[in-house]
């Protein structure tokens, strides 16, 4: 079970948790309707767009109402902090919250004790708290953007606002550099997924793979879809894929659904989501290498 | 965080912020005003390389900055400054990097993106960040003119919010007539 815990920006949603439907151009969780806009609903969306091509079952969620004061993002912490173990979800992925070290912390000691344990991915306010608390290395996968890497890399950065200007101000050429990097300094996860003009995939410091095809530099501006990517890695680990696998097929999904979209720098997420079922039946087969899924069936 | 209270939090608050003032009598209505208002906050005797006042401090949540600053003022409670607890943390950053989309401008700051066109300034996209506010930023935002739109240090709360706001006054400064710099 896929299990996807992060902030709606919705002032007064109380904690909703359960199965994820789509309606139209909503998410309903529990009965309540989430707007697929940048953020949680974002990546919750692409997760279903996934699922429900790969005839899985649908990802369970964690939301929360907060627009930025923190009390939605606590109610998330202490729900998985105190039912993490009885869900015991085979991925759980961390997404927009108040960075909160302490309560990171007390989740990821949660965690350790669930059997099996979950394989935690993160992006976002997550992944600012898990690397300022130094616990990356208890996190399966991260999905930095470039300014995100260069704060991983820093090793005294607790927020990317503080990573130092020399970082910020790193191309794209150092970007294996920064990889490295953040490795030494203990504040990457198993795998970086780093999303940019050209994304990265890397593995304890070894760069596995790099993808820039197709170019589609406006999808740096969308927001949402960095939140698109570790939505559709959630979703492709939770179908079997290896972890390094759906990584590379997570960011050719996006940027191939970004050109069929034919985006500007103005086009809404929800456009771009909406090109994945023709993503997958165009190319998964190929790109999953073994044919395993062909048409929204599964083929042994 | 809101929402916690100091007797509960007092030995695991780990908020990677520290509130300076120049009187302890600062410190202590401080720390009884964020309370109030549903901050965690702690009182702390600041480290030597950040003692600039007084002896006392109020450990904050470092990402809440731009709301514990806004609360700080809205109380009338003087304090010198709201730093990194962590030694050797880079000042915030305060330099933008621009890219150029034909009709369009994205200006970053940080980890924050803000896009808008050229002709007319409306804001088109706004992108990246982690923290809670930025989805609701984003809401608030897009389909603004660069004039009209909330500024995110007022209807925000985090760090996040603050390079926004950072990106916001590049973008208005370029669309007022600026050069990119």
């Amino acid at each position: 079970m896929m299990l996807i815990a992060g902030t709606i920006p919705i002032r007064d949603l109380p904690l909703v948790t359960g199965g994820v439907k789509g309606d139209g151009d909503n998410l309903v969780i529990d009965g309540y309707p989430i707007p697929c806009t940048q953020g949680t609903g974002a990546m919750i969306s692409a997760a279903l767009a996934t699922t429900d091509y790969l005839k899985l079952d649908p990802p369970q969620a964690v939301v929360a109402g907060d627009i930025g004061d923190g009390e939605g993002s606590r109610q998330i912490y202490e729900y998985l902090i105190q039912n993490v173990a009885r869900l015991t979800p085979g991925v759980l992925a961390l997404h927009y919250c108040l960075p909160d070290m302490a309560l990171m912390r007390r989740l990821c000691q949660a965690v350790r004790e669930c059997r099996p344990r979950p394989l935690m991915i993160s992006d976002a306010g997550s992944m600012y708290a898990a690397k300022a608390a130094g616990l990356a290395n208890e996190f399966a996968a991260f999905t930095p953007d470039m300014a995100e890497l260069a704060f991983l890399a820093d090793g005294e950065a607790t927020h990317p606002a503080y990573i130092n200007r020399h970082l910020f101000c790193a191309d794209i050429g150092r970007v294996p550099g920064l990889i490295i990097a953040a490795y030494r300094q203990r504040s990457a996860a198993r795998l970086l997924l780093v999303k940019g003009a050209t994304d990265y995939i890397a593995r304890y410091g070894d760069i596995l793979a790099t993808i820039t095809e197709p170019r589609v530099p406006e999808l740096e501006a969308i927001g949402g879809t960095g939140d698109t990517i570790t939505g559709l890695l959630a979703a492709f680990v939770s179908g079997g894929l290896e972890l390094h696998e759906a990584a590379i097929i997570a960011a050719r999904v996006n940027r191939t659904a970004g050109k069929m979209a034919r985006v500007t720098v103005a086009t809404r997420v929800g456009q771009i989501i909406a090109q994945f079922p023709a993503v997958f039946r165009e190319y998964l087969c190929a790109w999953s290498g073994t044919c395993l899924i062909k048409g929204g069936s599964y083929h042994e | 965080m809101k929402g916690s209270t100091d007797k509960n939090t007092k030995e695991r608050f780990e908020g990677g912020g520290l509130v300076l003032f120049s009187a302890v009598r600062q410190a202590l209505d401080a720390h009884r005003v964020l309370q109030e208002a549903g901050y965690t906050a702690r009182l702390v005797a600041p480290p030597p390389q950040l003692r600039k006042g007084c002896d006392l401090a109020v450990a904050v949540n470092l990402m809440e900055k731009p709301a514990i600053e806004r609360c700080l003022e809205q109380k009338g409670i003087s304090y010198l400054s709201l730093e990194p607890l962590k030694a050797g943390t880079s000042p915030l950053l305060e330099i933008v990097a621009v890219v150029d989309f034909d009709r369009w401008l994205m200006v970053k700051a940080g980890n924050m993106k803000l896009t808008f066109a050229k002709d007319g300034g409306e804001i088109v996209n706004t992108s990246g960040g982690g923290c809670p506010d930025i989805p609701y930023l984003h809401a608030e935002l897009v389909g603004r003119s660069l004039t009209e739109a909330p500024r995110p240090k007022q209807a925000g709360f985090t760090l996040c919010a603050l390079m926004l706001e950072q990106a916001l006054e590049e973008a208005l400064r370029l669309w007022q007539g600026g050069e990119k710099q």
